[in-house]
């Protein structure tokens, strides 16, 4: 690790983070591979559909946890648009699309991400809720079952778009991004690039944790 | 039946009454079916609204036992509204014949008719006047008072719609309509059918019920044409079959009596039984009487013995005793026997009163159960209050063959022999029946032989040629081929026989060769047949095991599919379909033609030449049919009479409420304590009537071990009116107790708009419904041994018997199963 | 080969059940323990052990009661929405026109027995499989009619080609009269049971009047299954645009370099 370099998340949130993608992820493919008989092979890959049909269900568990968690502990940071300058932000849709001279500065996250939190944490309980129905429908009327199918869908329809934006965003579509997630040290470049105003009142609180340097203040979760 | 299960589609209007075809003979729904497709209208006849009455266009329900109330009330609606077939009725049946002016009916005598002595009939009365030569006296213009036609009109005159509905509960519009649409069969050209079974039998007049029918098809002109006639639904897919081999007591096989002890000899024997007429130009089949006795004789003791050491050695009746059913099993009780062979039978549940058949297995020394599985029969001492330490009958179990582990016939309904093949072999130890009789009977042979015996030579004498030989003379296997051809008969000697039908002209036969038709048997000994009626089955081929496909007639005839008693013909009595100049009443469906030189279609029955003036019912002495009966026990024109355990204090159409000429076993009758008769008696309110489901056989021996059926019936019920349930305070689907004065069980409710009460002359009367087919050994609360066979699904709940009274018909001692009184409480109340 | 019909005549039904048994007998379903419980009706419904069923219901009426035999079981409708929404291809349609039910394919997701809109699919929790009838698909190549069929003793049951079928169904139901229709072509595309009812559908239980593929299952099927890639593609082109049009946000230089600076 290079000295300079700024914590950006602990391990909890890291662990939380993948423990949800990694469901996510395993989810989607295993669904694609329901979804679409071309793509039933998935289910030969994993020894047969009915294989498939036990992993996406048990990984539905652990995305169950994945969400609990995820909910809890960014409810705060990532579930509040704070005004005006989330609006500002918006406005200008954070400088992704065109030139802006000057991107409202944001904190911890941005609308953007905020947008992508909520949209995950109001999706992924419906996602749990229809596809626990899913699974048990025989203790709930055959109406309300026939409904959660649907729903199930519409919920893959919205998470499956946005991880490919958030896929691109994280990686390539936003360089420096990525290491928030692997190990926690962004560049102060990125930070300041990015959420200057968290960076600014984690200078100001003395929370901020520099690779290297003693810490100025504790803190954690 | 007169006429075969595919002949239904010919009818114009079928009558179903004291039958469930739907339920218990679903095949033939495909005929009553194409029935209805062509028009024919279908009328249904129950205490309940059955699988048939669904399909039914009209349904009336009548009470319990009231069937001859009901068709009585027919009767007079076809004699009032002159709708019978004239020149049928009177040409072909006794409608003109005089009666004794002695006789007295019912209603001019307190319900009973002249000659009644000690609970039994003096028929003096009962007779034809006759002239000086004996020649019946008649009146072709049916007016004189003491003619058939006369007494008819004059005996039904009481059963008025009025007094009917009152008796049957039926609601007189639906009686009306039943009567309309019935009687407009009295048409040449329409055919009207009756199908019963043990509806109607299952009576104290069952007998009576069916004789009703018969008179109602004569004077509609119903008999002997295509989609005519009545028919006896078997309750059994090879009772025709039996009962045409003797099976009940009085007949041996071909429905000859069987000898009592007062006629010592053959000749006595067949002058006795032999009929005789003086009317001119009847035919009188039954003349040939004794060609049937002597090649029966033949064929159970060949050349061992002469004719007459032959009758001699055929075991007798008591003269007027009674070796039925109800009887035996009351002899039984009292000790009278020391052994018994429960053979392809479960009595413990087949038989009226069940818990008396089960207290008298007991008495018993031995008993041979010679079943497929195991049953309430043979194992009745473990059964439920009975303690095995206080029997002390030795069972023992011999597992026969099923249907379908041998090679056979079997005779259904229609009387159509039709040959079966063995598809498997028997399972584990399990022999065809005819092979455990062989072993048997060797045995008993040899026992007989070193120990002698009383009349041993009527054993150590039979001829036993029922397949190859060993060097000891025993046969190796049964080959029911063997059997067949004995049935049908052979000649015993080389013999030049004249030809039956052409005078003058002679055959020759060798030792050996079939005999071609009972038309050619001799009472002299040169011929042998196990059984004359089906003479002709077995020639150079298997008749029975033909599967020609053709109908020349049309009429659904395939004269070329197996063979049917007698000499091939579906429709017997088919010389009534033709008018007296040979032309078909109906000529849409002809059943024989004359084509100028011979009859084409169905083997003619009974007809000469057309014109001959040869009356058709040739089985009948004086060649007609009887609207007139004097042959019955209880009355020559049937009349009502209440069922002995009923609901109502008095009979409506007369102050004689029951036959009086029934036999009874409780202690108004030869009296034991176990037998009990609760008429009226308010603690057994309601009527009860036993009945079949489609998806169990008899008492369910065979059923009740295979799981898709009794997943489908798994039970024991008890069917009642909304009505009645809500008076008893039951659910559906309850548990409840239904009670008789002999027995109890636990039933499941089924509480359906089904059964509705009838209104009984002003009072509200209830009747359950009962199936009969379930018994405790395939119950999941008993004691199973280790080696006993579990069933993979239980039934619940024991015989519908343990609740039927032990009455009989006066005619056949059929016991009265279809009308008792019953109790019907919830489980757990008092 | 042509489309095959079963013609189920319920006028001609008389409740004997031969069909039930059959089924049973040919598929090799067994019995399961049942009780009598106050009705003929026995199994009380379909289930994985029991493909077909008579259905026996008491209409009371004014001039009398009715009694009612239907036989239920799978329709085999052409749009079959159990085919629609069986993840695996275990149901499918065959070249009869019948629907197919391929065992060792079935994952037991239940997603059919939801989706059928006359509620027949049964699942069986011990193998984790759906269970329908197949319309003997088996015996139908061999030429042989399927077990009910075979079975029916009066007529009420009968198989061929769907055009003669229909003909014959309705003819029948023209000369029945009354109430009686023919049930089964007019909706979803067509179904390859058809019932000639001699009651007004609404009269039988459990039989849908106007069935038809669920609301449900064609947003499901229809529209979002499809728009899931549409919109995962849509996201993943304008990522790609982004990229080369507008370029990743990558962070300033300078504070790049001055971070880098003070390690």
């Amino acid at each position: 690790m290079k000295k300079g370099l700024i914590k950006a998340t602990d391990a909890f949130e890291r662990i939380v983070h993948w423990s949800l993608a990694v469901s996510c992820l395993i989810l989607c493919i295993t669904g694609l591979g329901m979804m679409f008989h071309s793509f039933n092979f998935i289910g030969t890959l994993m020894g047969g559909l009915k294989s498939l049909k036990y992993i996406h269900n048990f990984s539905g568990l652990f995305f169950i946890l994945a969400i609990v968690f995820t909910i809890r502990m960014w409810w705060k940071e990532a579930g509040i648009f704070s005004m005006p300058e989330d609006l500002e932000w918006m406005m200008c849709a954070g400088g992704y699309l065109w030139h802006v001279d000057k991107v409202p500065e944001v904190g911890k996250y941005n609308p953007g991400q905020k947008a992508f939190f909520l949209a995950v944490a109001f999706f992924g309980v419906i996602m749990v809720i229809t596809g626990l129905i899913m699974w048990f429908p025989f203790y709930f009327p055959v109406e309300l079952v026939r409904w959660m199918y649907p729903l199930h869908a519409l919920g893959f329809v919205v998470i499956f778009a946005f991880f490919f934006v958030h896929l691109y965003l994280g990686t390539i579509g936003s360089p420096g991004s990525l290491p928030a997630m692997l190990h926690g040290w962004v560049t102060r470049a990125w930070l300041k690039k990015q959420h200057a105003k968290w960076l600014r009142e984690m200078e100001e609180t003395g929370k901020l944790e520099v690779f290297g340097e003693e810490k100025k203040a504790a803190h954690g979760h | 039946m007169t006429n075969h299960w595919n002949d239904f589609q010919n009818s114009d209007v079928i009558l179903i009454m004291g039958c469930n075809p739907a339920s218990n003979h679903p095949i033939s729904f495909k005929w009553i079916t194409k029935a209805m497709e062509n028009g024919g209208k279908l009328i249904c006849v129950d205490p309940r609204f059955t699988q048939s009455a669904a399909k039914a266009h009209l349904y009336a329900p009548l009470r319990s036992g009231t069937d001859i109330a009901l068709l009585g009330g027919m009767i007079k609606y076809i004699l009032d509204n002159n709708l019978i077939q004239k020149e049928y009725v009177l040409n072909y049946t006794n409608a003109s014949f005089l009666i004794n002016p002695a006789l007295k009916l019912p209603g001019d005598n307190k319900g009973i008719f002249s000659g009644l002595k000690d609970g039994k009939y003096d028929k003096a009365t009962w007779a034809y006047q006759t002239d000086a030569a004996g020649v019946i006296k008649k009146d072709a213009t049916l007016q004189n008072p003491h003619c058939v036609f006369q007494l008819l009109k004059r005996h039904y005159s009481r059963y008025t719609p009025e007094v009917v509905s009152r008796v049957t509960g039926t609601p007189k519009d639906k009686l009306l309509n039943v009567y309309k649409t019935y009687a407009a069969t009295g048409k040449p050209d329409k055919a009207g059918n009756i199908l019963y079974a043990m509806g109607w039998t299952q009576h104290t007049v069952g007998a009576q019920n069916i004789r009703t029918m018969t008179i109602v098809q004569l004077l509609l002109g119903n008999m002997g044409i295509a989609g005519g006639g009545v028919q006896a639904l078997r309750g059994e897919s090879n009772v025709q079959g039996s009962t045409d081999y003797g099976l009940l007591f009085h007949i041996l096989p071909g429905y000859i009596a069987t000898p009592t002890a007062s006629l010592a000899t053959l000749k006595e024997y067949n002058e006795k039984v032999t009929t005789k007429t003086k009317e001119a130009n009847s035919l009188n089949w039954m003349k040939n009487l004794p060609k049937y006795s002597a090649s029966y004789l033949r064929s159970v003791y060949g050349m061992n013995a002469t004719l007459d050491e032959a009758y001699s050695y055929l075991p007798k009746g008591d003269d007027g005793a009674n070796y039925s059913w109800l009887v035996l099993f009351d002899e039984m009780y009292k000790e009278k026997f020391t052994g018994f062979f429960a053979w392809g039978m479960n009595p413990a549940c087949s038989g009226a009163h069940s818990n008396k058949v089960r207290q008298a297995l007991g008495k018993l020394d031995w008993m041979v159960n010679v079943n497929l599985f195991d049953n309430e029969t043979g194992s009745f001492w473990r059964g439920p209050g009975m303690d095995p330490k206080k029997v002390k009958t030795e069972v023992f179990m011999l597992p026969c063959a099923s249907s379908v582990e041998k090679e056979g016939s079997i005779t259904n309904s229609g009387r159509l022999m039709q040959w079966r093949y063995k598809a498997i072999n028997p399972v584990g130890e399990a022999m065809p029946d005819a092979e455990i009789m062989t072993e048997l009977y060797y045995k008993v042979r040899e026992l007989y032989e070193k120990y002698g015996g009383p009349l041993k030579e009527a054993l150590t004498k039979l001829t036993w040629n029922y397949g190859p030989k060993r060097a000891d003379g025993t046969i190796r296997f049964v080959d029911p081929h063997a059997v067949a051809k004995e049935i049908n008969g052979f000649f015993v000697e080389d013999a030049k026989v004249e030809d039956p039908a052409k005078k003058g002209e002679f055959r020759e036969f060798k030792k050996g060769d079939p005999v071609p038709a009972f038309a050619w048997l001799q009472d002299d000994g040169s011929t042998s047949s196990g059984c004359w009626v089906y003479c002709g089955s077995y020639g150079a081929v298997n008749m029975a095991a033909r599967r020609g496909t053709k109908d020349p007639s049309g009429i659904g005839l395939y004269p070329e599919w197996a063979w049917s008693w007698p000499v091939n013909r579906r429709i017997i009595y088919n010389g009534a379909s033709v008018d007296m100049n040979g032309k078909p009443w109906d000529p849409k469906r002809p059943v024989i033609l004359w084509d100028g030189a011979k009859w084409t279609g169905d083997v003619p029955d009974g007809v000469g030449n057309p014109g001959s003036g040869r009356p058709p019912f040739i089985m009948k002495p004086d060649g007609v049919g009887s609207l007139f009966g004097p042959g019955l026990a209880d009355g020559p024109i049937p009349e009502h009479y209440e069922p002995l355990e009923c609901p109502v204090e008095k009979n409506l159409l007369s102050p004689q409420k029951n036959s009086p000429v029934l036999r009874r076993f409780d202690k108004k009758g030869v009296g034991s304590e176990l037998d009990e008769i609760a008429s009226c008696d308010p603690r057994f309110p309601f009527i009860c009537s036993t009945y079949r489901v489609s998806e169990h056989w008899q008492t369910g021996v065979l059923t009740r071990w295979c799981p898709w059926l009794v997943e489908m019936q798994p039970g024991m019920f008890v069917e009642m009116s909304l009505e009645l349930a809500k008076e008893r305070n039951i659910a559906n689907g309850e548990k409840v107790i239904v009670k008789s004065a002999r027995g109890e069980l636990e039933a499941t409710a089924v509480v359906t708009a089904r059964f509705k009460p009838f209104d009984i002359d002003g009072t509200l009367i209830h009747e359950v419904g009962i199936p009969w087919h379930f018994g405790w050994i395939t119950s999941a609360d008993r004691k199973y041994g280790p080696n006993d066979k579990k069933p993979e699904v239980f039934t619940t709940g024991d015989s519908a018997n343990l609740l039927t009274p032990t009455i009989g018909d006066a005619n056949s001692m059929i016991p009265e199963s279809k009308a008792f009184m019953v109790n019907v409480v919830k489980k757990g109340v008092k | 080969m042509a489309e095959k019909v079963k013609l189920i005549d319920v006028a001609k039904c008389t409740g004997c059940r031969s069909c039930q048994l059959a089924c049973k007998q040919w598929n090799q379903l067994p019995a399961r323990q049942t009780s009598a419980a106050g009705t003929y009706q026995n199994p009380p419904d379909l289930q994985p052990n029991t493909w077909t069923l008579i259905r026996f219901q008491e209409v009371v009426e004014k001039e009398g009661v009715k009694w009612l035999f239907r036989k239920d079981g799978c329709m085999h409708c052409t749009n079959a929405a159990c085919v629609k929404v069986c993840p695996s291809g275990a149901l499918y349609h065959s070249d009869l026109g019948t629907v197919g039910i391929i065992k060792e394919r079935c994952i037991g997701c239940k997603e059919c027995v939801a989706a059928c809109p006359f509620e027949i699919p049964r699942y069986d929790s011990v193998t984790d499989k759906v269970y329908k009838c197949d319309l003997c698909l088996s015996r139908i190549r061999a030429d042989l009619p399927p077990a009910c069929v075979k079975a029916c003793p009066t007529g009420a049951l009968t198989f061929g080609d769907k055009g003669d079928m229909l003909k014959l169904a309705y003819r029948r139901a023209g000369e029945l009269g009354g109430d009686a229709s023919v049930y089964g072509d007019k909706f979803v595309d067509g179904t390859h049971v058809l019932y000639i009812l001699q009651e007004k559908p609404g009269v039988y239980d459990v039989l849908p009047v106007k069935p038809h593929v669920l609301l449900s299952v064609m947003a499901w099927k229809d529209l979002l299954k499809p728009l899931s890639l549409v919109a995962a593609g849509g996201v993943l082109a304008a990522s790609f645009l982004h990229y080369i049009i507008h370029g990743p946000k990558t962070p300033d230089e300078d504070d790049n370099h001055k971070t880098e600076g003070g390690a």
